[in-house]
């Protein structure tokens, strides 16, 4: 039944993935127009334009890095509160990153209600609220959160979870445009993570991983609305097909939730993607012949290198084969650098591990370990970024598995200082037993979750369940300092030309490093935890640090039963932007 | 066993015993797919969501909140479910041991 279905949506998305590219090539050479040359520069720029912040990631390269120096170790006593505002209704947190261009500041919160702000005084300028599927929002799991926009063509570009794509003009708010993208009234999943603006398209991931899709990734005319390419993180070619056994891909999750980077040279957008659903595979060994999934089950959990003018597959390497255990490479970091001569990409897996790769054909130059208690696998080769060890879990019980679903690492980001040449990153130390169940996906009417296991947090055998900051060469992994903390921070980081690495923590403190010696020497309590985004800029002549409060996510939610207080007690519909700057 | 039986009898599901065990089954297999990742330990523990063995919510509480669910807390599965299947799941939850108690 679901077989035929499927087969007819299938024939269809082709025809319209055909008549779309047909389209697309009637029109490549719009672009331009409303400033769009300088946004490309200052993003294209690996330290952004200094002022600004005109991307999720802080520049193409996925640095989170602002060269700005005002604010520095010896006068940052003095850093203070400049403005804060309140968006209301932040559900869950404020999870999203600021973005700021010529003396405004641009952010979503929950809802994807979007705010433009004056930079300098937080006095607003214009917001959009949309109107969402309230029914929709209610049923989703990964709702109502968003975490961010992009800007392009004098346009704002938010998701929305109801499967939306929407473009508002950046002067006065107006919707430009708004393309439906996603059946998210079927899937349960719309986009919660920020768009990527390249060139002239947009670039955004619809959500998938646990949930029985195929997570395609969308790119779109950034002038028109229309969509041009649309590349299915799940068997998105004829080749991939054959590594879901039994038609498994047509629920296989995948999906490409974060914003990834983007390579100008070689025009080459590196994403990375979702789990397969069901997330644990009562297969256990066996995983290659029988189960839900038998097979590799590309592309999901793998870093992909697109093509931004047709969304083809131009490479690709798949971290874990067969992800059994959530590790996906969803994380939306992708650290370009140079060493010796190589152009690298540096991208953390959710696993623990940060695998680097040759930019030119994500070829692999090192893999690294970044957290300490990690069981799924005994190792991953170095030299070629083969799995040794795996640890399958078939269907029954199962004890200290590590890192526990959360991950070693969650999905908001490192920084990378090209003042230091070091890479901060916060690692995510903590276990579960579990037990793995046989489950069938529900996809009518309405797709669910498929999990397929029950499990429990639990602190690592022999050590409590915390987290780290450390200080390493993003190459070799070589540590040269770290910080502990009781529970993980799970907010972005921000490395600076001030000589500073900025940790907005779960607690509710924002702390400032000195980035070479990782002496603390500033911080401030926001009152409520941290969930989101942090940046630099600078407007009429001074620097600022802008950062999103909030607590609530999937994640956070997990604090108040494993740590207990503050977390417990910690509201979870509560958020604002805070902004600093020297008195 | 008995309790599930009562509980059956109760939202009048229908008294066949055999019928009642396949419905625990699935509702067994809905939790670990759909409302374990919140709800840990097929409901015997707490997690993101709250401990559901022992709750001392009467059943019409249960099956609301299961239906609506709570905004940026847990999702509503009112659509997602039959009335069967919803029923069935707090059985489910009535038949989990309370090992804290
Ligand atoms: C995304 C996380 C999440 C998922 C998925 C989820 N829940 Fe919940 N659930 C919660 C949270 C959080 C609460 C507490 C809500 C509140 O504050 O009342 C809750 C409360 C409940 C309650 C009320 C318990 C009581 O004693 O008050 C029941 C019953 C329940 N959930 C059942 C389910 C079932 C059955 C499913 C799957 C069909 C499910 N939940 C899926 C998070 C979740």
């Amino acid at each position: 039944m679901t077989t035929k279905r499927g087969a007819l949506y299938l024939a269809r998305l082709a025809m319209v993935v055909l008549v779309a590219t047909a389209c697309s090539m009637s029109s490549t050479s719009q672009g331009g127009g409303g400033g769009t040359g300088a946004m490309r520069t200052s993003m294209s720029e690996p330290a952004g334009a200094g002022n600004d912040w005109m991307t999720y990631h802080g520049s193409y390269q996925s640095w989170h890095y602002s060269p700005l120096t005002e604010i520095n170790p010896d006068n940052i006593k003095r850093l203070q509160v400049a403005w804060v505002h309140h968006p209301g209704r932040s559900t869950r947190g404020l999870q999203s990153m600021p973005l700021v261009a010529d003396g405004v500041l641009y952010y979503t919160g929950s809802y994807s209600r979007v705010w433009a702000l004056d930079a300098a005084t937080g006095k607003p300028i214009w917001s959009y609220f949309p109107k969402l599927n309230d029914d929709l929002v209610a049923a989703q799991t990964h709702s109502p959160y968003t975490r961010g926009i992009a800007l392009g063509q004098g346009k704002v570009f938010v998701g929305t979870v109801d499967g939306r794509l929407i473009a508002l003009d950046m002067k006065t708010g107006r919707p430009a445009w708004d393309t439906k993208l996603v059946n998210s009234e079927k899937l349960t999943v719309g986009f919660t993570g920020a768009p990527l603006f390249v060139k002239d398209k947009v670039i955004i991931g619809s959500q998938g991983g646990e949930w029985p899709g195929r997570g395609p990734i969308f790119g779109v005319d950034a002038a028109s609305g229309r969509k041009v390419w649309e590349f299915l993180t799940v068997a998105g070619t004829e080749e991939s097909k054959k590594t879901w056994g039994n038609d498994s891909w047509r629920t296989g999750g995948g999906g490409g939730w974060m914003a990834g980077g983007y390579d100008a040279e070689s025009n080459t957008v590196w994403w990375g993607t979702g789990n397969p659903a069901p997330l644990y595979d009562w297969a256990g060994f066996e995983w290659k012949t029988t189960g839900p999934r038998p097979g590799d089950n590309l592309f999901t959990t793998a870093v992909i290198a697109l093509d931004p003018d047709n969304g083809r597959l131009k490479f690709y390497h798949q971290e874990l084969p067969h992800d059994a255990w959530d590790f996906d490479s969803a994380v939306g970091e992708f650290v370009m650098l140079e060493r010796d001569g190589k152009k690298l990409v540096v991208h953390p897996n959710k696993g623990g591990h940060v695998f680097v790769y040759d930019r030119k054909d994500a070829s692999i130059v090192n893999v690294w370990q970044l957290t300490k208690h990690i069981n799924f696998v005994k190792s991953i080769d170095p030299k070629t970024g083969a799995l040794i060890g795996r640890r399958d879990l078939p269907l029954g019980k199962h004890t200290n598995l590590c890192p526990a679903i959360a991950g070693g690492m969650s999905w908001n980001s490192g920084a990378y200082s090209p003042k230091t040449g070091l890479y901060y990153k916060i690692g995510q130390e903590w276990c579960m037993d579990l037990e793995v169940i046989k489950t069938t996906p529900v996809l009518e009417p309405q797709a669910q979750l498929d999990i397929g296991a029950n499990f429990k947090l639990r602190n690592p055998e022999g050590d409590k369940a915390h987290g780290h900051l450390s200080a390493r060469d993003p190459v070799t992994g070589a540590k040269k300092w770290e910080v502990m903390f009781p529970e993980p921070p799970l907010a972005s980081l921000l490395a600076t030309g001030g000589n500073l690495v900025f940790v907005p923590d779960p607690r509710g403190m924002l702390r400032a490093y000195d980035a070479q010696s990782g002496k603390e020497v500033w911080s401030h309590n926001n009152g409520i935890g941290h969930n989101g985004g942090i940046i630099s800029f600078a407007a009429k002549g001074k620097q600022y640090i802008a950062v999103a409060t909030g607590w609530g996510s999937l994640v956070g939610d997990e604090f108040g039963e494993l740590f207990g207080e503050p977390y417990k007690s910690m509201p979870k519909d509560a958020g604002a932007i805070v902004v600093f700057t020297l008195e | 066993m008995i309790r599930i039986l009562a509980l059956t009898v109760a939202l009048s599901l229908g008294p066949a015993v055999a019928w009642a065990q396949d419905r625990a089954a699935e509702a067994a297999q809905i939790f670990a797919s759909t409302c374990g990742f919140c709800h840990q330990d097929g409901g015997r523990a707490a997690g993101r969501g709250p401990k559901l063995a022992g709750t001392d919510r009467p059943d019409d509480y249960l099956l609301n909140r299961i239906r609506v669910g709570k905004e940026g807390a847990m999702p509503a599965f009112g659509r997602a479910f039959s009335e069967a299947q919803l029923r069935a799941l707090v059985v489910y939850i009535r038949s989990l041991k309370d090992d804290a108690r």
